[in-house]
């Protein structure tokens, strides 16, 4: 991922620290962090009937779709025939985060001081669907030469880069929910290793028709037909995930090097540990989970009543509620009982990859408006854990933990600090 | 931070030309090829018709019934060879730390041919986008994201610590075993099994590569088509397969005893930020990823006895890369063997970085370089030493290997024997 | 650019095929202008190019030169086309 990059910066010597100065969202609440931030904060739902063409007669009711978004308002036409609607909303969303960073082509102390990281999920479903309908349904010669480029993993990294003539370390981690944090730890380890920024985030679009026909195999995914309904985590009423699309990218950056060109330090990377343990087990995701949070805080340098908020991977299926509320007490102990817990997710569906990256965003955003978020469509928790419901609630939050489970087996957990609060070790 | 020192302590192969290290190692000290038409489909009507097949039945290679059933083949092949690979290594799970140990493993396309297959079924061949979901066959999800493959690895060998899918196009086998490489050298694990596996074989695929005209139309002669190098070249012939090797804290692997083939002692990777599939002639992005890399390795480019190369065999890819050895290792990269496996083994997109430095392992391990086949005619522009044909028998202290992928990845690994002169 | 009264392909078709293929917008009046300008200069990469070809190839049933997709201008690029339109190669 790293390695001592030649940007003229120490490498390794254990002070580089990795900051967020810039974020780009693009979620169902909205295009950009602050129409994304007001839908939270608010604790409204955008979870709705799937609309997109050809998913009407499908057994999937309920997800979060991003409305409204025209990317060619941010991104050359060109850019947009070859590349599927999940590389749209990256391209869009690095823009955003470009621009809330205030990063422009007078930072770039060097093409190859800039990386990218993506996570990604699925890929490029839509034109991948498109054009096997041009495969099988017409012949070999109706099939486009962007299928080559658009439906794989690496498109969005790749796109982000050419874009902006990123030549930093560049990487693409295809992942289950979880993956969304691994990829910001990649780029907090590409900083300390001595690249000044990483560009970085995830966003996912799994709502064309075969990409949902894909994912009615889980047995997680939820079925009902009633958005308030639909994804409700720690209740008796619990009965799976809302998928969702979009996500988000997150401008990353040595902390001095932010500093030098006058960037904000909206918060640090502090610490990131992963863990795995089976898909589907959702018990045993107790003690990963547990284990990942440990790691994470042990990284950091924080104890567990220094957490202020968790944001929770909230997967909606009892057994793996139970074990995400007897991780955290397992893991921050007496804490865990007292320290607000959120997800805002249950108003957005789950973005696969790009959910926890969603959080870290809306962490940052929490920690700098001094306001949990509330958690939507849940009013009657059954678990041990103090979940924000109902209405925001005030708060001076400085330290972030955000987690993530993955369909496929992974556990993450990320802590995000406010500036000043994190011992400078790597 | 201290970095540790990462050995390889096992290798597991699927390629083409036969199933295992033994038969791997044979092709390529032989310098067969092992490229046909394609058999896995009909692949009348299409452009290339030619790819670098494996003849694998998964039963016979170990895997049982209900593993076959829920795992696409690339899964199976990854399967096959992390199997090869912790026997190799004498690795006994039971007795490591299950948290300390990882699974980083790369695919390019992941589950597409599995996806393609039900895709005709729900779609009754593509007549209907508001697909039929009840046609569709189980296990499908399993196909829908590539994390699976990494999770089916990390299942088998009761890995718990962190698990990841590396996804970066034609270098991610190379990308997966740096990222592993990185969590061992950083100590979040002890233990990592690291490689990456492809079955790309498929008719979305092979179009798709036929509308970019990337892939070799020799279809009268498939067993030649491979041509890396050679003045004649046109294109790359598809492969598949899998590669896994197991590295290790090399304190630990000694610790244990183990048998250590060799040490990862560099990594690097950049974008060229230039074209999603083209690449530039100059090469200065690659020879910055291999410059990083050396770095890392605490090695000037004088030091590397053997290069092995992405080498697909495109008309672009061959120049740039030749340009890029030069500008890194200047004058001493015309005293250097430099040559493609894949002019034997096919290209298997993101498993070929693995498959490779798994020859590059063996090829230390042997103290031989495997040739270029095919290759007779130079190229002006392609004027280094490619190993025509023949192997050749060459003390390997240091070995560098390179890839390049579309969305313009490129990266490059460097492996160190371990007795004797090394640092 | 001569003799283009019996072009099959126009500059019109060129334009349009660049804008829905290669999402390369340059209108007809500019493209004539500027038709012995690189095709990079207007943002279409090889692989805009080669879709192009694959279109045409479908629309006249025929296989057009292995060059067409190396032509460097609009002006080549229509001249050899053309070329290969009316004598049917």
């Amino acid at each position: 991922m790293s390695g001592p990059q030649r940007s003229g910066r120490p490498a390794r010597d254990g002070s580089r620290r990795a900051v967020v100065t810039g974020l780009g969202v693009v979620s169902p609440h909205g295009i950009g962090a602050e129409a994304h931030w007001k839908g939270v904060a608010d604790g409204t739902s955008s979870l709705g009937p799937v609309t997109r063409e050809g998913c009407a007669h499908l057994p999937l009711k309920v997800a979060g779709e991003v409305h409204g978004f025209d990317a060619a308002e941010t991104v050359e036409g060109r850019y947009l025939v070859q590349t599927d609607r999940f590389t749209h909303f990256a391209l869009t969303a690095t823009e955003l985060a470009l621009e809330d960073a205030r990063f422009g082509r007078a930072d770039v102390e060097s093409p190859f001081s800039v990386g990218v990281v993506t996570a990604a999920g699925s890929g490029g479903g839509e034109f991948g669907q498109r054009e096997l309908q041009n495969l099988w349904g017409q012949g070999s010669r109706y099939v486009g030469p962007y299928q080559s480029i658009a439906w794989f993993y690496a498109a969005s990294t790749g796109q982000i880069s050419i874009r902006n003539d990123f030549k930093g370390p560049c990487g693409v981690v295809a992942a289950d929910e979880a993956g969304g944090l691994d990829a910001l730890a990649h780029a907090a380890l590409a900083v300390r290793g001595g690249t000044d920024t990483v560009v970085c985030g995830a966003t996912e679009a799994p709502l064309a028709p075969y990409s949902i026909v894909c994912q009615l195999g889980y047995p997680e995914l939820s079925a009902a037909g009633e958005p308030d309904r639909a994804y409700r985590p720690f209740t008796e009423a619990a009965c799976g995930f809302a998928p969702a699309e979009g996500g988000a990218v997150l401008l990353v950056e040595e902390e001095r090097a932010a500093v030098e060109r006058g960037a904000d330090v909206r918060a640090t990377i502090a610490g990131h540990a992963a863990t795995f343990t089976g898909p589907s087990r959702w018990a045993e995701s107790r003690e990963g989970l547990a284990r990942a949070v440990q790691g994470a805080l042990a990284e950091a340098g924080c104890r567990p009543e220094e957490v202020d908020v968790v944001f929770a991977d909230a997967l909606g299926v009892p057994e793996a509620d139970r074990a995400e509320a007897l991780a955290l007490a397992d893991a921050l102990g007496a804490h865990a009982r007292r320290v607000p817990v959120t997800a805002p997710k249950t108003g957005t569906g789950r973005a696969y990859c790009a959910a926890p990256v969603l959080d870290v965003a809306t962490a940052v955003l929490a920690m700098e408006h001094g306001l949990i978020p509330p958690t939507p469509h849940v009013f009657d928790v059954c678990h041990d854990l103090d979940l924000v419901t109902g209405r925001a609630r005030p708060a001076e939050p400085r330290t972030a933990l955000v987690l993530g489970r993955g369909l496929m087996g992974s556990n993450a957990a990320l802590v995000v600090r406010k500036d000043g609060t994190a011992p400078r070790t790597a | 931070m201290t970095r540790r020192r990462v050995a390889v302590t096992g290798i597991g192969v699927v390629a083409p030309g036969g199933i295992g290290v033994p038969q791997f190692w044979g092709l390529l000290s032989d310098g067969r090829t092992a490229t046909r038409r394609i058999s896995l489909f009909d692949p009348a009507g299409l452009r290339s018709q030619i790819a670098a097949e494996c003849d694998f039945e998964p039963l016979e290679h170990g895997l049982d019934l209900a593993t076959v059933q829920r795992s696409d083949r690339y899964v199976q092949f990854a399967l096959v060879a992390a199997a090869e690979a912790v026997r190799d290594a004498d690795l006994d799970m039971a007795r490591e730390d299950p948290w300390r140990a990882g699974a980083t493993l790369g695919t390019a396309v992941g589950g597409t041919t599995r996806l393609e297959h039900d895709y005709v079924l729900v779609s009754e061949r593509g007549s209907r986008w508001d697909v039929d979901a009840r046609r569709a066959e189980p296990h499908l999800e399993r196909a829908f994201t590539p994390a699976t493959l990494s999770s089916a690895v990390a299942e088998e060998f009761g890995v718990r610590g962190p698990v990841q899918t590396v996804s970066t196009g034609c270098t991610s086998g190379l990308d997966a075993v740096g990222y592993a490489y990185h969590a061992v050298a950083e100590g979040r694990v002890d233990v990592c099994l690291a490689g990456a596996a492809d079955s790309p074989i498929s008719p979305i695929t092979m179009a798709c590569f036929d509308a970019i005209k990337a892939t070799s139309p020799n279809n009268d002669d498939p067993a030649h088509a491979s041509r890396p190098f050679d003045a004649d070249r046109n294109g790359f012939v598809m492969g598949e397969g899998a590669a896994v090797l197991v590295l290790e804290d090399l304190e630990h692997a000694r610790a244990r005893g183990a048998h250590v083939y060799c040490e990862i002692s560099g990594y690097a990777t950049f974008g060229n930020a230039y074209h999603m599939t083209g690449l530039t002639k100059e090469g200065l992005e690659m020879a910055r990823a291999i410059d990083t890399a050396l770095d890392m390795a605490e090695l000037d480019g004088s030091a590397i006895d053997y290069v092995n190369a992405h080498g697909s065999g495109t008309q672009q890819n061959d120049r740039h890369e030749t340009a890029a050895v030069k500008r890194s290792l200047g004058e001493h990269a015309y005293a250097t063997p430099m040559s493609s496996i894949k002019s034997m083994v096919g290209h298997s997109l993101g498993a070929i970085g693995s498959i490779e430095l798994a020859a590059c392992v063996l090829a230390m391990h042997h103290q031989v370089v495997p040739p270029t086949a095919n290759y007779t005619t130079p190229d002006p522009e392609c004027d280094l030493d490619y190993v025509p044909r023949e192997a050749r028998e060459r003390t390997l202290r240091h070995v560098l290997s390179v890839g390049s992928g579309f969305g313009g990845f490129q990266s490059a690994v460097v492996l160190s024997g371990c007795e004797g002169g090394l640092r | 650019m001569t003799d283009q009264l019996d072009y099959q392909v126009t500059v019109e078709e060129l334009s349009a095929l660049m804008k829905r293929t290669a999402g390369v917008h340059v209108d007809p009046i500019t493209l004539r202008q500027q038709a012995d300008d690189g095709f990079d200069a207007f943002g279409l990469d090889s692989l805009g190019l080669l879709g192009i070809v694959a279109e045409l190839e479908k629309r006249y049933g025929l296989g057009l030169p292995e060059q067409a997709e190396r032509c460097k201008t609009p002006a080549d690029f229509l001249a050899l086309v053309n070329g290969a339109l009316k004598t049917g190669v």
